[in-house]
């Protein structure tokens, strides 16, 4: 057997074993959930150091790893070790854990098949497979989980439904189901069509606008390790690493083409709107679902620039966002299983209690919002560069597409601020200050996560570009820009110690601890500044709450607008349907006279 | 010895001896039945073999030659389709062991039931166009009365119904037929073909056309001939509404069309394009009455309308990729389709309700009723790796393949649909919180179980069909048949000297 089905097979083997396992036997599940993520890894990097590997059954060169799919599919193995040992804690005690382990062995195995896949058909079974088991594993949370599942899987399905189109336009006009070196050029309605179709697949398991209203509303009812490692990373890996190879491999985008302009401006807007959503949440596992959203806006945008800095800058962010999103995500689960509650009212003061928890988040939160030195600076700032690239080779509305860029960073920072302050800030609600911390396989994979962002960040060129990102993309990236990562945080990092030299010197003998207060009086409980209410007034900015005020309709979800369209007719077809004889059989006539009419 | 003829022979004798017999012997009814079907799914998977040897085997009834005698043909197309008939009643009849309990009269039910598989199969394997329009009265008969085995209010009105429309496409049919025979002077499929092809197909093909669109359209509820099947296919007991909704429809609409205007008629292009637009209208409009149904079965009726769409489609489009897809969507909806209703049954065994909105989370009460029934919506919706998703993909390739672009978009469009409303199934159903009242409800008993489990694994191996060396036996033989058009009657006339 080619070593290339090890990673594929060897989870679904497994996950089927933990599956049909009875809940009597305890411990057994974890162990073989465990077993199987270090042996998938330890493959996978065997398998990156051998690269490039292929298989070919008959004439169809069905599984390839080359450099993209290559690192893709060293961080699904990575993120899916991290998953296992976190749930070890937070899914300890709970019902249907066979289940649980089962379906998320299994949504490796299709993840790394996907990944792997470079026959159409082979990347379409996998890749809708993925889908049940994301149905699975969201119902996992429970009577509440079942809205929000119904509606993950008709969208991420739906947009299945629409990639067999694109894969059969693809084979009418290639005679093929290989997406390797097809280079098809985007100059007539059906190239088009076949790309945005493919698109729609990899924007629903992404999560771009708009068809990101899955994650938001899974997010608050899911279980947290299954939000942290599928919407929240291992689908922005697959559907940016579908977006890469459609638009890399499969198709070629010409700068300024509308197919170009259509995807700056999906990834110019989904920034924007959802990080404006984000600035209203009061839940802290809603509040970054709507960030994970705005997130892939950056990959888009990086992607559809088409110059090499910007599809890089795009990969990159991917990568990025998936370690900090991932950590942000595995921090919440970490409040979650202390407080039982992710509401941003009712927690504060968390930064003495889970001092680790608070750490890991600090950083992962400046990553978000592109603070230097970590790696979320580094992505977005080569996704400006190939913005500003763009400019320099002609491309129109360029300046609209990097200002929506840049100020959606700003406000991520901003949302960040509200969230740092109302979980770990503040005070303690009814004075539960004592220190709580999380068990240690579940504050391990946050730490790790944290560590990875410095690490990516301020050794950003010698590590991860280096290694994963310039290989997979053919082209040589060129800086027209300078930020030199080591330099910088040497800097930063000798002003931090300047300033806490002056800082010990100056003040350090007459320091008072004391309770917060106000005018003098001791802070009482209803006195207590929630980050809740942080940005509540941009709500009443005339304009702005028009907007959120449609929002909050569902306006804007194509979910609920689809789903009204298609009630309409189903009334107006219920209505015909009276349930009279006659009437059916005066259908029946009607259709043989027109039967008649039409075949003459 | 042929085993032709047993197709027929032992449902009929099964069925005349459970009549004679099965009302002072309890236990003969359930075990005559399923020794039955048994040996008829056995003997149809050797018929597989038989046709892979000798490519066609022509049974002449009481030794007449064809154009004079009736003849039974065995080809491809015909050990195809008894496969899936047979196979599917198999597990239905085991179903019904379990579930025909709590009725009276088990003797009646397997009575007709066994005829109407007696009828069914006639269809498939007669090579006389009378003949076949007796056996599909035969079938048509049996399954009013079967939708009308409850006797209450509801079920009555439904036979009504069903009965009257049964019989106008019946009346339709047989009108065409006369005509036929008016024009060719045979009733042989075989001989009316080579007379079509020599005396050329005159006005007489136009007008019987639209007869047989009407009559086999009707049979198969393509819209706008549908609307006896949301009334008449729930108010069956749960195993005749798989068996309606999976096989009946199929065979009497979908074959026998098939069989007819590929091979016997050999009409024009301009009639495959008016199938393929009653396809996508079946398959779109039945798809938007699916969602707003709350009662579980009438729900599973619509998405039957719906399906025969997609198959209608394939067949509309007539290449021989877009053939041997409808074909081999037409094997996976009536594994899936039958599979639902049985699902459907067993909620209603043990909640007592087909109301959608009287359930909730009944997974945790009836495991493996709502993991075979996902598997089934999820096969139906056409998500990989089941069965429905490969039939759907060849279906759609081949409608980009023959340039139909706004087919394709609609067929992947309706296909996002079924999936909401299987899934707005699955989550009222089963997901959610416990209905009200259902605290005590438990899973079905052992043979319903087992017949739902072997469903769905058929559901899950689906995909295997489409191995080169399994496919060329079973589907393209079969795609093959229908894609020779006119040579049906050679290879006929051949395979008697």
């Amino acid at each position: 057997m080619n070593s290339l089905f090890y990673p594929i097979i060897i989870p679904f083997i497994a996950g089927i074993i933990t599956l049909l396992m009875p809940k009597r036997i305890k411990f057994v599940k974890e162990i073989i959930a465990l077993l199987t993520s270090v042996f998938v890894l330890s493959i996978v990097i065997g398998l990156f150091r051998l690269k490039p590997l292929s298989f070919t059954l008959g004439n169809t060169l069905l599984l390839q790893l080359d450099n993209l799919s290559g690192f893709v599919t060293l961080f699904i193995a990575a993120f899916a070790l991290l998953i296992i040992v976190y749930s070890f804690g937070f899914m300890k005690g709970k019902d249907r854990l066979n289940q649980y382990y089962g379906y998320m062995l299994m949504t490796l195995g299709g993840s790394i098949g996907a990944v792997l896949s470079n026959d159409l058909i082979c990347f379409l079974a996998f890749w809708g497979f993925l889908g049940i088991t994301l149905y699975l594993l969201i119902n996992m949370g429970g009577p509440d989980a079942a809205y929000a599942s119904k509606k993950a899987l008709i969208i991420v399905g739906g947009s299945d439904a629409l990639m067999i189109l694109g894969v059969g336009i693809i084979y009418f006009m290639t005679k093929s189901f290989s997406m390797a070196g097809l280079s098809l050029p985007l100059n007539n309605g059906l190239a088009i069509a076949a790309f945005l179709t493919l698109a729609c697949g990899a924007f629903a398991k992404a999560g771009a606008m708009p068809l990101h209203t899955w994650i938001p509303e899974s997010s608050e009812v899911a279980p947290v390790p299954v939000m942290a490692f599928i919407p929240a990373s291992l689908d922005k890996l697959l559907g940016i690493y579908f977006l890469a190879r459609i638009s890399l491999d499969m198709f070629i985008i010409k700068t300024g083409s509308t197919v170009s302009i259509i995807l700056l401006a999906l990834g110019a807007i989904t920034i924007l709107a959802a990080v404006m959503m984000a600035l209203v949440q009061h839940n802290l596992k809603k509040l970054l679902a709507y960030h994970a959203v705005s997130q892939v806006g950056y990959m888009v945008l990086g992607i559809g620039t088409g110059n090499p800095i910007g599809i890089a800058g795009g990969l990159f962010h991917m990568l990025n966002n998936a370690i900090y999103k991932y950590g942000l995500f595995l921090c919440s689960g970490a409040i979650e299983h202390k407080r039982k509650t992710t509401d941003l009212d009712k927690l504060g003061g968390l930064s003495k209690a889970m001092p680790i928890t608070y750490i890991s988040c600090l950083i992962a939160a400046l990553a978000i919002s592109g603070v230097p030195p970590l790696n979320g600076f580094v992505s977005k700032w080569m996704v400006y560069q190939g913005l500003i690239e763009l400019g320099n080779s002609g491309g129109r509305l360029w300046v609209i597409w990097l200002t929506a860029a840049i100020f959606g960073s700003a406000l991520t920072l901003a949302s960040f601020m509200k969230l740092t302050h109302a979980v770990f800030l503040g005070q303690c609600p009814e004075g539960r200050c004592e220190r709580q911390e999380v068990g240690v396989a579940m504050w391990l994979p946050a730490a790790v996560l944290a560590g990875l962002c410095v690490l990516f960040g301020v050794f950003a060129y010698q590590i991860p570009i280096r290694f994963f990102i310039q290989p997979s993309i053919s082209k040589t990236i060129t800086y027209p820009g300078m930020w030199n990562a080591s330099l910088s945080t040497g800097l930063i990092l000798i002003g931090i110690v300047v300033g806490f030299i002056i800082y010990a010197i100056g003040s350090i003998k007459n320091l008072r601890v004391d309770e917060p207060f106000i005018g003098g009086e001791p802070l009482r409980e209803d006195m207590k500044v929630s980050g809740v209410r942080f940005y509540q007034t941009i709500e009443d900015i005339p304009v702005l709450s028009l907007f959120y005020r449609w929002a909050e309709r569902g306006l804007f979800d194509i979910y609920d607008q689809f789903r009204n369209i298609l009630f309409f007719f189903t009334r107006i077809l219920q209505r015909l349907h009276n349930g009279v004889l006659s009437t059916y059989l005066a259908w029946c006539l009607l259709g043989v006279i027109i039967l008649f009419f039409v075949l003459r | 010895m042929s085993i032709i003829p047993l197709f027929i022979a032992i449902p009929l004798g099964a069925a005349f001896l459970v009549s004679l017999f099965g009302r002072r012997i309890k236990i003969l009814p359930d075990l005559l039945a399923n020794l039955c079907t048994a040996s008829l799914g056995i003997l149809s998977l050797l018929s597989v073999g038989i046709v892979r040897e000798h490519g066609m085997l022509v049974y002449k009834i009481g030794s007449w030659a064809p154009p004079v005698g009736i003849s039974l043909v065995l080809d491809g197309l015909t050990c195809f389709m008894l496969v899936t008939v047979n196979i599917i009643a198999f597990f239905i009849t085991l179903y019904s062991i379990s579930y025909m309990a709590r009725y009276t009269a088990k003797w009646k039910f397997y009575t007709l039931f066994l005829l109407m598989l007696a009828g069914m199969n006639g269809v498939i394997a007669t090579g006389d166009i009378f003949n076949l329009y007796v056996f599909l009265e035969i079938a048509a008969i049996a399954s009013y009365a079967l939708v009308a085995f409850g006797i209450e209010h509801e079920e009555l009105e439904a036979s009504f119904k069903y009965a009257v429309m049964g019989t106008l496409a019946s009346s339709f049919i047989l009108l065409g037929i006369i005509f036929l025979y008016s024009y060719t002077s045979t009733l042989n499929m075989a001989d009316m073909s080579n007379v079509l092809l020599a005396k050329g197909p005159g006005k007489i093909v136009g007008f019987v056309v639209p007869l047989f669109i009407l009559g086999f359209g009707l049979k198969a509820a393509i819209m706008p001939f549908h609307a006896w099947l949301p009334d008449a296919h729930p108010s069956a007991p749960a195993p005749i509404s798989a068996m309606l909704s999976g096989l009946l429809i199929k065979v009497l609409g979908i074959y026998a069309l098939m069989r007819i205007f590929f091979n016997v008629l050999g009409v024009s292009q301009n009639t495959y394009f008016v199938l393929m637009i009653l396809g996508v209208i079946s398959m779109t409009l039945g798809a938007f009455l699916a969602i707003g149904q709350h009662d579980i079965k009438r729900m599973l009726a619509y998405s039957s309308v719906s399906q025969i769409g997609y198959i209608m489609l394939g067949i509309g489009i007539a290449t021989p990729m877009a053939i041997a897809g409808a074909l081999f969507h037409l094997f996976n909806h009536a594994t899936f389709k039958s599979l639902l209703f049985l699902n459907s049954g067993a909620i209603e065994y043990s909640t007592g309700t087909r109301d959608l909105k009287k359930m909730g989370g009944l997974n945790s009460h009836m495991p493996v009723t709502g993991a075979t029934s996902l598997i089934g919506s999820m096969s139906i919706s056409g998500m990989p790796p089941l069965s429905g998703f490969w039939s759907k993909l060849i279906i759609i390739l081949a409608a980009v393949q023959a340039e139909y672009y706004a087919m394709a978009a609609i067929a992947a469009s309706v296909s996002i649909i079924t999936l909401a409303y299987y899934l707005k199934l699955q989550k009222e159903a089963f997901f959610g919180t416990l209905g009200e009242g259902l605290e005590k409800v438990k899973e079905a008993p052992l043979t319903m179980k087992l017949a739902m489990i072997a469903l769905a694994a058929i559901c899950i191996a689906g995909g295997l069909l489409l191995l080169p060396q399994v496919f060329d036996l079973f589907i393209n033989s079969a795609a093959k048949v229908l894609s020779a058009g006119n040579g049906y009657a050679k290879i006929v006339f051949g395979s008697i000297r």
